[in-house]
Protein backbone atom coordinates (compact mmCIF):
# COMPACT_ATOMS: atom_id res chain seq x y z
CA UNK A 1 0.00 0.00 0.00
CA UNK A 2 2.58 2.45 0.81
CA UNK A 3 4.63 1.29 -2.62
CA UNK A 4 1.57 2.25 -4.37
CA UNK A 5 1.05 5.70 -2.52
CA UNK A 6 4.59 6.22 -2.65
CA UNK A 7 4.68 5.59 -6.98
CA UNK A 8 1.13 7.95 -7.29
CA UNK A 9 3.04 10.54 -5.24
CA UNK A 10 6.32 10.18 -7.50
CA UNK A 11 4.08 10.16 -10.81
CA UNK A 12 2.23 13.21 -9.53
CA UNK A 13 5.31 14.85 -8.56
CA UNK A 14 6.44 14.41 -11.85
CA UNK A 15 3.73 15.61 -13.86
CA UNK A 16 3.55 19.03 -12.08
CA UNK A 17 7.37 19.47 -12.61
CA UNK A 18 6.58 18.70 -16.11
CA UNK A 19 3.32 21.22 -16.08
CA UNK A 20 4.89 24.00 -14.21
CA UNK A 21 8.50 23.96 -16.17
CA UNK A 22 7.22 25.88 -19.49
CA UNK A 23 5.11 28.57 -16.93
CA UNK A 24 7.77 29.13 -14.28
CA UNK A 25 10.34 31.92 -15.79
CA UNK A 26 13.63 31.99 -13.89
CA UNK A 27 13.34 36.06 -13.81
CA UNK A 28 11.08 37.71 -11.54
CA UNK A 29 7.57 38.89 -12.46
CA UNK A 30 8.22 42.82 -13.33
CA UNK A 31 5.95 45.47 -10.57
CA UNK A 32 3.03 47.03 -12.31
CA UNK A 33 3.63 50.29 -13.49
CA UNK A 34 1.78 52.23 -11.12
CA UNK A 35 4.25 50.70 -8.56
CA UNK A 36 7.30 51.11 -10.95
CA UNK A 37 6.99 54.93 -11.23
CA UNK A 38 7.10 55.16 -7.53
CA UNK A 39 11.13 54.64 -7.73
CA UNK A 40 11.26 57.66 -9.87
CA UNK A 41 8.83 60.44 -8.12
CA UNK A 42 11.56 63.17 -9.02
CA UNK A 43 11.31 62.07 -12.81
CA UNK A 44 10.88 64.98 -15.37
CA UNK A 45 10.70 62.86 -18.52
CA UNK A 46 9.68 59.37 -18.63
CA UNK A 47 10.42 56.78 -21.89
CA UNK A 48 9.56 53.45 -23.05
CA UNK A 49 12.12 52.39 -25.49
CA UNK A 50 10.96 49.23 -27.66
CA UNK A 51 12.94 46.88 -28.88
CA UNK A 52 11.62 44.02 -31.15
CA UNK A 53 14.72 43.87 -33.61
CA UNK A 54 17.24 40.66 -33.43
CA UNK A 55 20.10 42.74 -34.86
CA UNK A 56 22.95 44.09 -33.18
CA UNK A 57 23.47 47.77 -33.73
CA UNK A 58 19.53 47.69 -33.29
CA UNK A 59 19.92 46.95 -29.63
CA UNK A 60 23.21 48.66 -29.21
CA UNK A 61 21.07 51.99 -30.21
CA UNK A 62 18.44 51.18 -27.87
CA UNK A 63 21.01 50.75 -24.92
CA UNK A 64 22.80 54.53 -26.10
CA UNK A 65 19.36 55.66 -26.50
CA UNK A 66 18.87 55.21 -22.68
CA UNK A 67 22.70 56.23 -21.96
CA UNK A 68 22.03 59.47 -23.32
CA UNK A 69 18.93 60.00 -21.93
CA UNK A 70 20.03 59.98 -18.28
CA UNK A 71 23.55 61.66 -19.44
CA UNK A 72 21.22 64.78 -20.30
CA UNK A 73 18.68 64.64 -17.62
CA UNK A 74 20.21 62.79 -14.73
CA UNK A 75 19.73 59.56 -13.71
CA UNK A 76 17.19 60.68 -10.59
CA UNK A 77 15.02 62.72 -13.39
CA UNK A 78 14.61 60.53 -16.31
CA UNK A 79 12.43 57.07 -15.64
CA UNK A 80 13.47 54.46 -18.67
CA UNK A 81 12.21 51.29 -18.91
CA UNK A 82 13.02 49.09 -22.21
CA UNK A 83 10.71 46.94 -22.96
CA UNK A 84 12.10 43.61 -24.79
CA UNK A 85 9.77 41.60 -27.35
CA UNK A 86 9.34 39.21 -30.19
CA UNK A 87 13.28 38.95 -32.01
CA UNK A 88 14.18 41.86 -29.66
CA UNK A 89 14.18 39.66 -26.58
CA UNK A 90 17.75 38.72 -27.62
CA UNK A 91 18.87 41.94 -26.13
CA UNK A 92 17.97 40.44 -22.78
CA UNK A 93 19.63 37.12 -23.25
CA UNK A 94 22.08 35.92 -20.75
CA UNK A 95 25.28 35.32 -22.62
CA UNK A 96 24.41 38.56 -24.90
CA UNK A 97 27.65 40.71 -25.53
CA UNK A 98 26.15 43.96 -24.25
CA UNK A 99 25.30 42.55 -20.76
CA UNK A 100 27.69 44.73 -19.21
CA UNK A 101 26.03 47.82 -20.59
CA UNK A 102 22.72 46.62 -19.29
CA UNK A 103 24.29 45.91 -15.80
CA UNK A 104 25.57 49.63 -15.36
CA UNK A 105 22.12 51.24 -17.14
CA UNK A 106 20.20 48.90 -14.80
CA UNK A 107 22.71 50.03 -11.62
CA UNK A 108 21.13 53.59 -13.25
CA UNK A 109 17.49 53.12 -12.77
CA UNK A 110 17.07 52.10 -16.36
CA UNK A 111 14.52 48.76 -16.38
CA UNK A 112 14.18 46.20 -18.34
CA UNK A 113 11.46 44.16 -19.35
CA UNK A 114 11.03 41.11 -21.23
CA UNK A 115 7.68 39.36 -22.72
CA UNK A 116 6.14 36.28 -21.52
CA UNK A 117 4.88 35.46 -24.71
CA UNK A 118 8.40 35.84 -26.46
CA UNK A 119 9.65 33.80 -23.66
CA UNK A 120 6.75 30.79 -24.48
CA UNK A 121 7.62 31.38 -27.94
CA UNK A 122 10.69 30.78 -28.15
CA UNK A 123 10.66 27.91 -25.44
CA UNK A 124 9.09 25.76 -28.23
CA UNK A 125 11.91 26.10 -31.00
CA UNK A 126 14.67 26.16 -28.91
CA UNK A 127 13.18 23.23 -26.47
CA UNK A 128 14.34 25.03 -23.35
CA UNK A 129 13.65 28.51 -22.05
CA UNK A 130 16.20 30.61 -22.68
CA UNK A 131 18.48 31.89 -19.97
CA UNK A 132 17.93 36.17 -19.83
CA UNK A 133 19.85 38.41 -18.13
CA UNK A 134 19.50 38.99 -14.19
CA UNK A 135 18.24 42.46 -14.92
CA UNK A 136 15.21 41.22 -16.77
CA UNK A 137 12.31 41.29 -15.54
CA UNK A 138 9.03 39.25 -17.07
CA UNK A 139 5.84 41.14 -18.26
CA UNK A 140 3.16 38.96 -19.28
CA UNK A 141 3.05 40.61 -23.16
CA UNK A 142 5.52 43.11 -24.18
CA UNK A 143 3.14 45.40 -25.88
CA UNK A 144 0.48 45.13 -23.67
CA UNK A 145 3.56 46.79 -21.32
CA UNK A 146 4.23 49.57 -23.95
CA UNK A 147 0.35 50.37 -23.40
CA UNK A 148 0.50 50.81 -19.86
CA UNK A 149 3.90 52.86 -19.66
CA UNK A 150 1.77 55.46 -22.19
CA UNK A 151 -1.24 55.30 -20.18
CA UNK A 152 0.86 56.22 -17.34
CA UNK A 153 2.65 59.11 -19.28
CA UNK A 154 5.38 57.89 -20.99
CA UNK A 155 6.46 58.65 -24.80
CA UNK A 156 6.92 55.21 -26.36
CA UNK A 157 10.01 55.02 -28.61
CA UNK A 158 11.20 52.68 -31.09
CA UNK A 159 14.88 53.94 -32.08
CA UNK B 1 57.49 36.38 12.86
CA UNK B 2 54.77 33.87 12.63
CA UNK B 3 56.62 30.00 13.31
CA UNK B 4 53.18 28.61 11.89
CA UNK B 5 54.15 29.56 8.52
CA UNK B 6 55.36 26.30 6.92
CA UNK B 7 56.99 26.23 3.89
CA UNK B 8 55.04 23.49 1.46
CA UNK B 9 56.82 20.88 -0.11
CA UNK B 10 57.85 22.03 -3.73
CA UNK B 11 55.33 18.96 -5.07
CA UNK B 12 52.46 20.18 -2.73
CA UNK B 13 53.11 23.85 -3.34
CA UNK B 14 53.06 23.14 -6.98
CA UNK B 15 49.30 21.52 -7.22
CA UNK B 16 47.79 24.33 -5.06
CA UNK B 17 49.30 26.75 -7.61
CA UNK B 18 48.05 24.54 -10.52
CA UNK B 19 44.85 24.17 -8.66
CA UNK B 20 44.04 27.87 -8.20
CA UNK B 21 45.29 28.80 -11.36
CA UNK B 22 42.53 26.38 -12.77
CA UNK B 23 40.14 27.80 -10.34
CA UNK B 24 40.78 31.03 -11.59
CA UNK B 25 40.28 30.03 -14.97
CA UNK B 26 36.87 28.21 -14.19
CA UNK B 27 35.43 31.16 -12.21
CA UNK B 28 36.87 33.70 -14.82
CA UNK B 29 34.27 34.44 -17.14
CA UNK B 30 34.53 32.53 -20.93
CA UNK B 31 33.25 35.31 -22.68
CA UNK B 32 36.05 37.90 -23.54
CA UNK B 33 37.04 39.14 -26.97
CA UNK B 34 39.10 41.84 -26.91
CA UNK B 35 42.59 42.42 -29.25
CA UNK B 36 42.08 38.33 -29.08
CA UNK B 37 42.77 36.89 -32.53
CA UNK B 38 41.65 33.50 -31.63
CA UNK B 39 38.22 34.74 -30.33
CA UNK B 40 37.89 37.54 -33.11
CA UNK B 41 38.39 35.85 -36.14
CA UNK B 42 36.90 32.52 -34.63
CA UNK B 43 33.50 33.38 -32.61
CA UNK B 44 30.46 35.83 -33.00
CA UNK B 45 29.79 38.06 -30.50
CA UNK B 46 26.63 36.28 -28.63
CA UNK B 47 23.18 37.93 -28.79
CA UNK B 48 24.41 40.49 -30.94
CA UNK B 49 25.67 38.60 -34.41
CA UNK B 50 23.84 38.75 -37.41
CA UNK B 51 23.28 35.78 -39.06
CA UNK B 52 25.37 36.55 -42.73
CA UNK B 53 27.65 39.65 -42.26
CA UNK B 54 28.62 40.26 -45.90
CA UNK B 55 32.79 41.66 -44.91
CA UNK B 56 36.39 41.73 -46.92
CA UNK B 57 38.67 44.13 -48.54
CA UNK B 58 40.78 45.34 -51.10
CA UNK B 59 44.47 45.85 -51.17
CA UNK B 60 45.83 47.78 -54.54
CA UNK B 61 49.64 47.79 -54.56
CA UNK B 62 52.40 49.38 -56.61
CA UNK B 63 56.31 48.04 -55.90
CA UNK B 64 59.58 49.46 -57.06
CA UNK B 65 62.70 47.44 -56.45
CA UNK B 66 66.41 49.16 -56.51
CA UNK B 67 68.06 46.22 -56.04
CA UNK B 68 70.95 45.82 -59.20
CA UNK B 69 71.11 43.10 -61.04
CA UNK B 70 74.70 39.95 -60.85
CA UNK B 71 75.84 39.66 -64.32
CA UNK B 72 72.96 41.19 -65.56
CA UNK B 73 70.61 38.64 -63.98
CA UNK B 74 68.42 38.38 -60.94
CA UNK B 75 67.05 36.35 -57.95
CA UNK B 76 63.63 36.96 -56.19
CA UNK B 77 64.74 39.64 -53.43
CA UNK B 78 65.12 41.70 -56.09
CA UNK B 79 61.89 40.98 -57.71
CA UNK B 80 58.12 42.19 -57.24
CA UNK B 81 56.15 39.14 -56.47
CA UNK B 82 54.25 36.62 -57.16
CA UNK B 83 55.31 36.14 -60.10
CA UNK B 84 58.69 37.66 -59.45
CA UNK B 85 58.90 38.98 -63.10
CA UNK B 86 60.40 42.50 -63.14
CA UNK B 87 61.64 45.14 -60.75
CA UNK B 88 58.16 47.54 -60.60
CA UNK B 89 54.57 46.09 -60.57
CA UNK B 90 51.47 47.33 -60.13
CA UNK B 91 49.53 44.43 -58.26
CA UNK B 92 46.03 43.79 -56.13
CA UNK B 93 47.56 42.22 -53.43
CA UNK B 94 44.64 40.74 -51.79
CA UNK B 95 40.74 40.97 -52.61
CA UNK B 96 38.71 39.03 -50.33
CA UNK B 97 35.39 38.59 -49.92
CA UNK B 98 33.47 36.45 -47.49
CA UNK B 99 30.82 36.02 -44.94
CA UNK B 100 30.60 35.41 -41.51
CA UNK B 101 27.68 34.92 -38.48
CA UNK B 102 25.52 33.29 -36.15
CA UNK B 103 23.06 31.73 -38.63
CA UNK B 104 20.17 31.09 -35.91
CA UNK B 105 19.92 33.76 -33.78
CA UNK B 106 17.96 32.02 -31.35
CA UNK B 107 20.95 30.03 -30.22
CA UNK B 108 23.86 31.58 -31.31
CA UNK B 109 26.48 29.36 -30.37
CA UNK B 110 26.70 27.96 -33.77
CA UNK B 111 29.15 30.59 -35.72
CA UNK B 112 30.51 30.53 -39.46
CA UNK B 113 33.47 31.99 -41.57
CA UNK B 114 33.38 31.79 -45.00
CA UNK B 115 36.15 34.22 -47.13
CA UNK B 116 37.56 33.74 -50.67
CA UNK B 117 40.81 35.78 -52.14
CA UNK B 118 40.49 36.72 -55.62
CA UNK B 119 43.97 38.59 -55.35
CA UNK B 120 47.34 38.10 -57.11
CA UNK B 121 49.83 36.49 -54.43
CA UNK B 122 51.67 33.41 -52.84
CA UNK B 123 48.16 31.54 -52.58
CA UNK B 124 46.46 32.27 -55.84
CA UNK B 125 49.47 32.88 -58.31
CA UNK B 126 50.99 29.23 -59.69
CA UNK B 127 53.81 31.05 -60.88
CA UNK B 128 56.01 29.51 -63.54
CA UNK B 129 54.15 25.81 -63.50
CA UNK B 130 50.94 26.67 -62.64
CA UNK B 131 48.19 29.17 -63.49
CA UNK B 132 46.07 32.14 -61.50
CA UNK B 133 43.05 30.40 -59.23
CA UNK B 134 40.98 31.90 -56.76
CA UNK B 135 41.21 30.11 -53.74
CA UNK B 136 38.52 29.55 -50.51
CA UNK B 137 40.99 30.83 -47.61
CA UNK B 138 38.54 30.32 -44.51
CA UNK B 139 35.22 27.90 -44.17
CA UNK B 140 35.09 27.07 -40.71
CA UNK B 141 32.71 26.24 -38.07
CA UNK B 142 32.49 27.31 -34.22
CA UNK B 143 30.79 25.51 -31.78
CA UNK B 144 30.24 27.13 -28.35
CA UNK B 145 28.33 25.26 -26.67
CA UNK B 146 31.12 23.89 -23.96
CA UNK B 147 32.37 26.71 -21.86
CA UNK B 148 36.26 26.48 -21.84
CA UNK B 149 36.45 24.40 -24.94
CA UNK B 150 35.11 26.02 -27.79
CA UNK B 151 35.58 23.82 -30.80
CA UNK B 152 36.41 25.35 -34.32
CA UNK B 153 36.36 23.09 -37.51
CA UNK B 154 37.51 23.47 -41.23
CA UNK B 155 39.72 26.00 -42.58
CA UNK B 156 41.10 28.67 -40.63
CA UNK B 157 44.16 30.28 -39.77
CA UNK B 158 45.70 27.82 -37.55
CA UNK B 159 46.62 29.29 -33.77
CA UNK B 160 50.67 31.24 -34.36
CA UNK B 161 53.14 33.55 -34.61
CA UNK B 162 51.18 37.43 -33.62
CA UNK B 163 52.14 39.00 -37.67
CA UNK B 164 50.33 35.82 -39.37
CA UNK B 165 47.62 35.11 -37.43
CA UNK B 166 46.63 38.91 -37.11
CA UNK B 167 43.98 40.39 -39.52
CA UNK B 168 45.18 42.37 -42.13
CA UNK B 169 43.28 45.69 -41.01
CA UNK B 170 46.12 45.43 -38.10
CA UNK B 171 49.26 44.41 -40.55
CA UNK B 172 50.97 47.74 -40.69
CA UNK B 173 53.51 47.11 -43.14
CA UNK B 174 53.20 45.85 -46.92
CA UNK B 175 55.63 42.82 -46.74
CA UNK B 176 55.72 40.01 -44.13
CA UNK B 177 59.31 40.63 -41.85
CA UNK B 178 61.69 37.76 -43.77
CA UNK B 179 61.04 35.60 -41.25
CA UNK B 180 57.26 35.30 -41.00
CA UNK B 181 57.81 35.06 -45.15
CA UNK B 182 60.32 32.06 -45.01
CA UNK B 183 59.80 30.39 -41.56
CA UNK B 184 56.30 30.47 -41.23
CA UNK B 185 54.56 31.02 -44.90
CA UNK B 186 55.04 27.49 -46.01
CA UNK B 187 55.15 26.31 -49.44
CA UNK B 188 54.32 23.61 -50.90
CA UNK B 189 56.16 22.15 -54.17
CA UNK B 190 54.51 20.09 -56.60
CA UNK B 191 56.64 17.26 -58.28
CA UNK B 192 56.97 19.07 -61.68
CA UNK B 193 58.39 22.28 -59.81
CA UNK B 194 61.99 22.61 -60.93
CA UNK B 195 64.80 24.95 -59.91
CA UNK B 196 65.11 28.21 -62.07
CA UNK B 197 68.38 29.80 -61.72
CA UNK B 198 68.82 33.15 -62.13
CA UNK B 199 67.08 35.35 -64.59
CA UNK B 200 67.00 38.37 -66.81
CA UNK B 201 63.93 40.91 -66.53
CA UNK B 202 61.48 41.65 -67.21
CA UNK B 203 60.47 37.85 -68.08
CA UNK B 204 61.93 36.69 -65.31
CA UNK B 205 58.92 34.06 -63.83
CA UNK B 206 61.13 33.04 -60.74
CA UNK B 207 57.79 31.72 -58.62
CA UNK B 208 58.25 28.29 -58.99
CA UNK B 209 55.86 26.83 -56.48
CA UNK B 210 52.90 26.10 -58.67
CA UNK B 211 50.22 25.12 -55.22
CA UNK B 212 49.07 28.01 -53.06
CA UNK B 213 51.33 28.33 -50.42
CA UNK B 214 49.40 28.29 -46.54
CA UNK B 215 48.44 31.71 -45.78
CA UNK B 216 49.29 30.38 -42.35
CA UNK B 217 46.19 28.11 -42.79
CA UNK B 218 45.34 24.80 -42.26
CA UNK B 219 42.12 22.40 -42.44
CA UNK B 220 41.77 20.65 -38.83
CA UNK B 221 39.99 21.26 -35.69
CA UNK B 222 40.65 23.81 -32.77
CA UNK B 223 39.84 23.17 -28.81
CA UNK B 224 39.87 27.01 -27.66
CA UNK B 225 38.78 29.86 -25.22
CA UNK B 226 39.55 33.04 -23.15
CA UNK B 227 39.47 33.80 -19.70
CA UNK B 228 38.89 37.09 -17.60
CA UNK B 229 40.43 36.96 -14.76
CA UNK B 230 40.28 40.45 -13.54
CA UNK B 231 41.60 42.90 -16.11
CA UNK B 232 44.12 39.67 -17.43
CA UNK B 233 42.63 37.59 -20.33
CA UNK B 234 44.07 34.21 -20.98
CA UNK B 235 43.57 32.59 -24.12
CA UNK B 236 44.31 28.92 -24.98
CA UNK B 237 44.33 26.89 -27.91
CA UNK B 238 45.05 23.81 -28.94
CA UNK B 239 44.70 22.27 -33.04
CA UNK B 240 45.00 19.30 -34.68
CA UNK B 241 45.58 19.68 -38.64
CA UNK B 242 46.32 18.52 -42.05
CA UNK B 243 49.48 20.27 -42.26
CA UNK B 244 48.37 21.48 -46.22
CA UNK B 245 47.16 25.07 -46.22
CA UNK B 246 44.55 25.89 -48.06
CA UNK B 247 44.93 22.84 -50.11
CA UNK B 248 41.75 20.58 -49.21
CA UNK B 249 44.07 17.75 -49.47
CA UNK B 250 46.27 15.85 -46.69
CA UNK B 251 49.89 15.10 -47.61
CA UNK B 252 50.57 12.05 -45.48
CA UNK B 253 49.10 10.33 -42.16
CA UNK B 254 50.33 12.40 -40.10
CA UNK B 255 48.56 15.25 -38.57
CA UNK B 256 50.17 18.82 -37.56
CA UNK B 257 49.67 19.75 -33.93
CA UNK B 258 49.24 23.55 -33.24
CA UNK B 259 49.69 25.00 -29.68
CA UNK B 260 49.21 28.97 -28.23
CA UNK B 261 48.75 30.35 -25.27
CA UNK B 262 48.31 34.23 -24.57
CA UNK B 263 47.84 36.56 -21.66
CA UNK B 264 47.02 40.06 -22.18
CA UNK B 265 46.57 43.05 -19.87
CA UNK B 266 43.74 45.06 -20.98
CA UNK B 267 44.22 48.77 -20.19
CA UNK B 268 40.19 48.75 -20.90
CA UNK B 269 38.00 46.11 -21.43
CA UNK B 270 35.48 47.88 -22.53
CA UNK B 271 37.24 48.94 -25.64
CA UNK B 272 37.00 45.43 -27.56
CA UNK B 273 38.48 44.75 -30.74
CA UNK B 274 41.49 44.47 -32.58
CA UNK B 275 42.69 48.26 -31.24
CA UNK B 276 42.26 47.41 -27.67
CA UNK B 277 44.54 48.87 -25.66
CA UNK B 278 46.82 46.04 -24.14
CA UNK B 279 49.88 44.36 -23.32
CA UNK B 280 49.59 40.76 -24.88
CA UNK B 281 52.53 38.04 -24.44
CA UNK B 282 52.00 34.96 -25.76
CA UNK B 283 54.13 31.55 -27.10
CA UNK B 284 53.19 29.13 -29.53
CA UNK B 285 54.41 25.95 -30.66
CA UNK B 286 53.75 23.64 -34.32
CA UNK B 287 55.20 20.02 -35.24
CA UNK B 288 53.95 18.04 -38.04
CA UNK B 289 55.89 15.42 -40.75
CA UNK B 290 56.43 16.65 -44.51
CA UNK B 291 55.89 14.18 -47.24
CA UNK B 292 59.22 14.86 -50.11
CA UNK B 293 56.76 16.03 -53.19
CA UNK B 294 59.90 14.36 -55.27
CA UNK B 295 60.20 11.39 -53.80
CA UNK B 296 56.84 10.26 -51.54
CA UNK B 297 58.57 7.67 -49.57
CA UNK B 298 60.63 10.08 -47.76
CA UNK B 299 59.10 11.95 -44.81
CA UNK B 300 60.86 15.26 -42.84
CA UNK B 301 59.78 16.34 -39.21
CA UNK B 302 58.47 20.37 -39.61
CA UNK B 303 58.78 21.81 -36.10
CA UNK B 304 58.72 25.53 -35.48
CA UNK B 305 58.03 27.68 -31.88
CA UNK B 306 58.06 30.97 -30.58
CA UNK B 307 57.28 33.99 -28.35
CA UNK B 308 56.69 37.43 -28.85
CA UNK B 309 54.79 40.17 -26.69
CA UNK B 310 52.54 43.34 -28.32
CA UNK B 311 51.83 46.67 -26.56
CA UNK B 312 49.15 49.20 -27.99
CA UNK B 313 47.79 52.04 -26.07
CA UNK B 314 47.24 55.04 -28.32
CA UNK B 315 49.24 57.16 -29.57
CA UNK B 316 52.06 53.87 -28.94
CA UNK B 317 52.36 50.25 -30.19
CA UNK B 318 54.80 48.18 -29.82
CA UNK B 319 55.22 44.38 -31.06
CA UNK B 320 57.98 42.10 -31.23
CA UNK B 321 58.70 38.44 -31.68
CA UNK B 322 61.19 35.68 -31.90
CA UNK B 323 61.03 32.46 -33.34
CA UNK B 324 62.50 28.69 -34.14
CA UNK B 325 62.31 26.26 -36.63
CA UNK B 326 63.82 22.84 -37.78
CA UNK B 327 62.49 21.09 -40.73
CA UNK B 328 61.93 22.07 -44.21
CA UNK B 329 63.38 25.30 -44.44
CA UNK B 330 62.41 27.13 -47.06
CA UNK B 331 65.70 28.26 -49.99
CA UNK B 332 63.65 31.01 -52.21
CA UNK B 333 61.02 31.13 -54.37
CA UNK B 334 63.14 29.47 -57.16
CA UNK B 335 64.37 26.94 -55.57
CA UNK B 336 61.19 23.93 -55.07
CA UNK B 337 63.64 21.00 -54.87
CA UNK B 338 65.38 22.22 -52.17
CA UNK B 339 62.31 22.39 -49.84
CA UNK B 340 62.89 19.09 -48.26
CA UNK B 341 65.49 19.38 -45.73
CA UNK B 342 66.00 19.75 -41.67
CA UNK B 343 68.03 22.47 -41.54
CA UNK B 344 67.60 24.98 -39.02
CA UNK B 345 66.41 28.28 -38.97
CA UNK B 346 65.77 30.88 -36.18
CA UNK B 347 64.83 34.89 -36.51
CA UNK B 348 62.34 37.90 -34.78
CA UNK B 349 61.20 41.55 -35.20
CA UNK B 350 60.70 44.51 -33.29
CA UNK B 351 58.30 47.36 -34.83
CA UNK B 352 56.60 50.27 -33.31
CA UNK B 353 54.29 52.90 -34.15
CA UNK B 354 53.23 56.28 -33.29
CA UNK B 355 49.61 57.52 -34.30
CA UNK B 356 50.47 61.36 -34.36
CA UNK B 357 47.98 62.56 -31.69
CA UNK B 358 44.81 64.95 -33.51
CA UNK B 359 45.82 63.63 -37.22
CA UNK B 360 45.24 60.72 -39.20
CA UNK B 361 48.46 60.16 -39.81
CA UNK B 362 50.71 57.18 -37.99
CA UNK B 363 54.57 56.63 -38.21
CA UNK B 364 55.60 53.22 -38.43
CA UNK B 365 59.27 51.40 -37.89
CA UNK B 366 60.56 47.88 -38.05
CA UNK B 367 63.66 45.53 -37.30
CA UNK B 368 63.67 42.08 -38.86
CA UNK B 369 66.40 39.18 -38.87
CA UNK B 370 66.82 36.06 -39.94
CA UNK B 371 69.10 33.45 -40.45
CA UNK B 372 68.55 29.85 -42.14
CA UNK B 373 70.58 27.56 -42.96
CA UNK B 374 72.40 27.69 -39.19
CA UNK B 375 75.09 26.16 -38.75
CA UNK B 376 76.10 25.16 -42.26
CA UNK B 377 78.32 26.02 -45.10
CA UNK B 378 75.20 27.73 -46.83
CA UNK B 379 74.20 30.25 -43.69
CA UNK B 380 72.39 32.83 -45.23
CA UNK B 381 71.81 36.21 -43.40
CA UNK B 382 68.47 39.06 -43.99
CA UNK B 383 68.27 42.28 -41.80
CA UNK B 384 65.75 44.83 -42.75
CA UNK B 385 65.21 48.03 -41.59
CA UNK B 386 61.51 49.33 -42.45
CA UNK B 387 60.15 52.82 -42.38
CA UNK B 388 56.65 53.50 -42.86
CA UNK B 389 53.88 56.36 -42.74
CA UNK B 390 50.11 55.67 -43.54
CA UNK B 391 46.86 57.95 -43.40
CA UNK B 392 44.22 56.60 -42.00
CA UNK B 393 41.52 58.19 -44.21
CA UNK B 394 38.79 56.36 -42.39
CA UNK B 395 38.88 53.83 -39.73
CA UNK B 396 38.82 51.25 -42.39
CA UNK B 397 40.66 52.98 -45.05
CA UNK B 398 43.87 53.44 -45.35
CA UNK B 399 47.26 54.01 -47.61
CA UNK B 400 50.44 53.04 -46.72
CA UNK B 401 53.81 54.01 -47.82
CA UNK B 402 56.64 51.91 -46.86
CA UNK B 403 60.67 51.62 -47.97
CA UNK B 404 62.77 48.69 -46.63
CA UNK B 405 66.66 48.81 -46.64
CA UNK B 406 67.86 45.43 -47.15
CA UNK B 407 71.38 44.00 -45.97
CA UNK B 408 71.38 40.18 -46.81
CA UNK B 409 74.19 38.08 -46.96
CA UNK B 410 75.45 34.59 -47.21
CA UNK B 411 78.74 32.29 -46.15
CA UNK B 412 78.45 30.67 -49.89
CA UNK B 413 80.42 32.79 -52.00
CA UNK B 414 78.29 32.54 -55.20
CA UNK B 415 75.03 32.77 -52.84
CA UNK B 416 76.42 35.69 -51.38
CA UNK B 417 77.31 37.58 -54.59
CA UNK B 418 73.57 37.12 -55.73
CA UNK B 419 72.81 38.74 -52.30
CA UNK B 420 75.03 41.47 -52.34
CA UNK B 421 73.52 43.64 -54.33
CA UNK B 422 69.84 43.46 -53.04
CA UNK B 423 68.86 47.06 -52.22
CA UNK B 424 65.88 48.79 -50.79
CA UNK B 425 62.22 49.00 -51.77
CA UNK B 426 59.34 51.05 -51.72
CA UNK B 427 55.93 49.98 -51.66
CA UNK B 428 52.74 52.48 -51.60
CA UNK B 429 49.55 50.03 -50.66
CA UNK B 430 45.41 51.33 -50.32
CA UNK B 431 43.95 48.94 -48.19
CA UNK B 432 39.95 49.19 -48.28
CA UNK B 433 37.78 47.48 -45.82
CA UNK B 434 34.20 46.75 -46.13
Amino acid sequence: MIRIRQKIFMTAFLLGLIGIAPSVMANPAAEPVSQAIQEKPFAEARVALQISDADGPRQQLVLNVASNLIKFYGADKVDVEVVAFGPGLRLLFKDNALGDQIQSLAAEGVRFSACANTITAMSKKLGYEPELNPEARIVPAGIVRLVQLNKAGFFVSRP
Amino acid sequence: MNNNIRILPFAVSKKILLAGVCGGLLIAAPNAFSANWIMLQGTEKPGIAPPVKLWGFIQPTYQKDFSSSYNGKYVPPKLIGPNLDTQSSFNIMRARIGVRGAPFFLDDKVNYFIMTDFGDNSLTDGGRYGSYRPVVTDASVTLNYIKGARVRLGLFKYPGAEEGLQGIGSLNYINYTDVTNQLLLERFPDAGDKNIPPQTIPDADMNAFSNPATGFRDVGVQVFDAFDVGKWEHTYAAMLGNGSGVRMTDGNASKDVYLYWSSAYLFDKKNKGPMSPSVKMFSWYQSGKRTNAYNTAQEQDRKRYGAGVTYLKKPYRVTAEYMWGKGMIYQGSNNPQTLFNDFKANGGYVEAGWFIPSTKWELDLRYDRYQRNVDLPTQTRFSTWTAGVQYHFTPKTRVTLDYAMRHYSADAVAQNNQLLDVGGRLALQVTAVF
